[in-house]
């Protein structure tokens, strides 16, 4: 039946939530299309995309669902778990609902979505994009990120396992990667954590995640991460685009 | 065969713990609450439990299984145990939805209302940028929330009835009132009428009513010091 085939579209921009779903859709070998959401532009706040994520965040993807209608779907971690959910049948990166295995990737996927994401973010902000410097705020979600990333190094070492729920790469590996690249850009030095960065090496060896991670545009941060000038060059940049973008925000509370 | 108590993990403050407690309190299923001070929840045998040293974590003796982060838990639950669907859809889209929601309140609403509490109410000195960025992003994702309720026939996230979808949010919704009162001209409830309808009407559940006074008793315990 046609509506059982993938139509996917992927509404994404080169960011580490973004490139979750770009690489899950490559470890799945699925096509997909892709659609640049240029944030500098405030784009995902139109209406037409609003329509398909209210959040007005990415990454988002539309499908062509089961009975023919289009589905649309937000928040990089439900979208990981719809991927895998319909289209990995073979459990290539995730385990089947109801085990054991399948409640623990749970467990480390959530601790990515509500842990390590948006604290390394904020480390980013007060490191990066804030209009001021404010060392605590800087302190508060470095150490923060850094705790978290004591829990994976600690985790991964002391289990002597390759990945985070044992042997097989899943979506809680893949949730992780694009964020542990670019821990340099919040202030975290990846070699306090030899365990999380061979982890990171092994799992950039991954076909799946070299093709993903380059979608929508070329995954640059850990060459922007070597050179002290790119580094601070490409950061005024961004703060200029998220200053303009929280004002607009800050002006508009409600987005009805 | 009844089932066996289910013990229950948390802090001596803070929303995510009762998250869990409502939904358990909603399916009847009993549980355990088990407080635990800071301190007891940064060390073993804590962490061997949750290796993030936060509340909330489950131990099911009926599965044997333990497990940790409020979205992750909440998830397990509702699969092993809400087999007559009352607090969810099982139909394809409305599931994708469901958890849609759920991210959105871990990833969304907690860890920025989190960051609100911290900068209004419990940091030494005023930082009023880091005070706006936080109280900007409350008005914003519940102006997200406000917005789709609107359009909502139902006036629920998901489908016509409240699921756990919609539950997941009170707690830290029922935040918004204390983290704002230092700084009152950033937040107006009015301003939001589908939100205040939503999330006034879920207070009105017996299961969501005994949760939040259990929560004020156990808050109220750790300033007389009891842990």
């Amino acid at each position: 039946m046609s509506s059982q085939e993938p139509s996917i579209t992927l509404y994404t921009t080169q960011t580490p939530n973004g490139i979750k779903i770009s690489i899950t859709l490559e470890e799945l070998g699925i096509p997909y299309k892709v659609q640049k959401i240029d944030i500098s532009k405030n784009t995902q706040k139109e209406p037409w995309y609003l329509s398909i994520n209210p959040n007005g965040r990415i990454p988002a993807i539309t499908d062509t669902f089961t009975d023919g209608q289009t589905i649309n779907l937000f928040e990089s971690g439900s979208i990981m778990q719809y991927l895998v959910s319909r289209y990995d049948k073979d459990y290539k990166i995730s385990y089947p609902p109801g085990t054991r295995e399948y409640y623990e990737m749970n467990n480390w996927l959530f601790f990515q979505n509500a842990g390590v994401g948006p604290m390394q973010g904020q480390a980013n902000h007060f490191t990066r994009y804030a209009s001021e410097q404010i060392e605590y705020g800087i302190n508060r979600y470095q150490n923060e990120t850094r705790r978290l990333y004591g829990i994976l190094d600690k985790h991964l070492s002391t289990n002597k396992i390759p990945y985070l729920t044992g042997e097989k790469c899943t979506i809680a590996d893949i949730a992780h990667w694009g964020w542990v690249a670019s821990a340099g850009w919040a202030g975290i030095d990846i070699d306090e954590f030899p365990t999380l960065k061979a982890w990171e090496d092994r799992m950039l060896a991954r076909p799946g995640v070299e093709k993903g991670r380059h979608v929508p545009d070329p995954h640059k941060i850990k060459e922007v991460l070597k050179d002290k000038e790119k580094m601070e060059r490409y950061g005024a940049e961004t703060r200029n685009w998220v200053q303009e973008g929280m004002k607009k925000d800050a002006k508009k509370p409600g987005q009805k | 065969m009844a089932l066996q108590k289910i013990t229950v993990y948390s802090a001596p403050g803070g929303p995510n713990p009762f998250k869990v407690v409502i939904i358990l309190e909603e399916l009847g299923i009993p549980y355990d609450l088990k407080v635990l001070g800071y301190a007891a929840l940064k060390q073993k045998p804590y962490t061997d439990v949750n290796p993030n040293g936060r509340a909330p974590a489950i131990v099911d003796p009926n599965t044997g299984l333990t497990v940790w982060e409020s979205g992750a838990i909440i998830e397990y639950l509702i699969d092993q145990y809400d087999k007559e669907k009352k607090l969810h859809y099982d139909g394809f889209a409305e599931k994708w939805q469901q958890h849609q929601w759920v991210f959105y309140q871990v990833s969304g609403q907690g860890p920025y209302f989190g960051q609100a509490a911290w900068f209004n109410l419990f940091h030494h000195e005023k930082l009023p940028s880091a005070v706006d960025r936080y109280m900007d992003e409350i008005n914003r994702v519940v102006g997200v929330l406000d917005g789709v309720l609107a359009k909502s026939k139902s006036g629920w996230l998901v489908g016509d009835k409240c699921t756990y979808a919609d539950l997941i949010f009170v707690p830290w919704n029922e935040m918004i009132a204390p983290v704002s009162a230092p700084t009152p001209e950033k937040w107006d409830i009015n301003k939001y009428p589908a939100y205040k309808k939503w999330a006034e009407g879920m207070k009105e559940r017996p299961a969501v009513k005994k949760t939040l006074e259990l929560q004020g008793q156990i808050m109220a315990d750790a300033q007389a010091g009891k842990y």
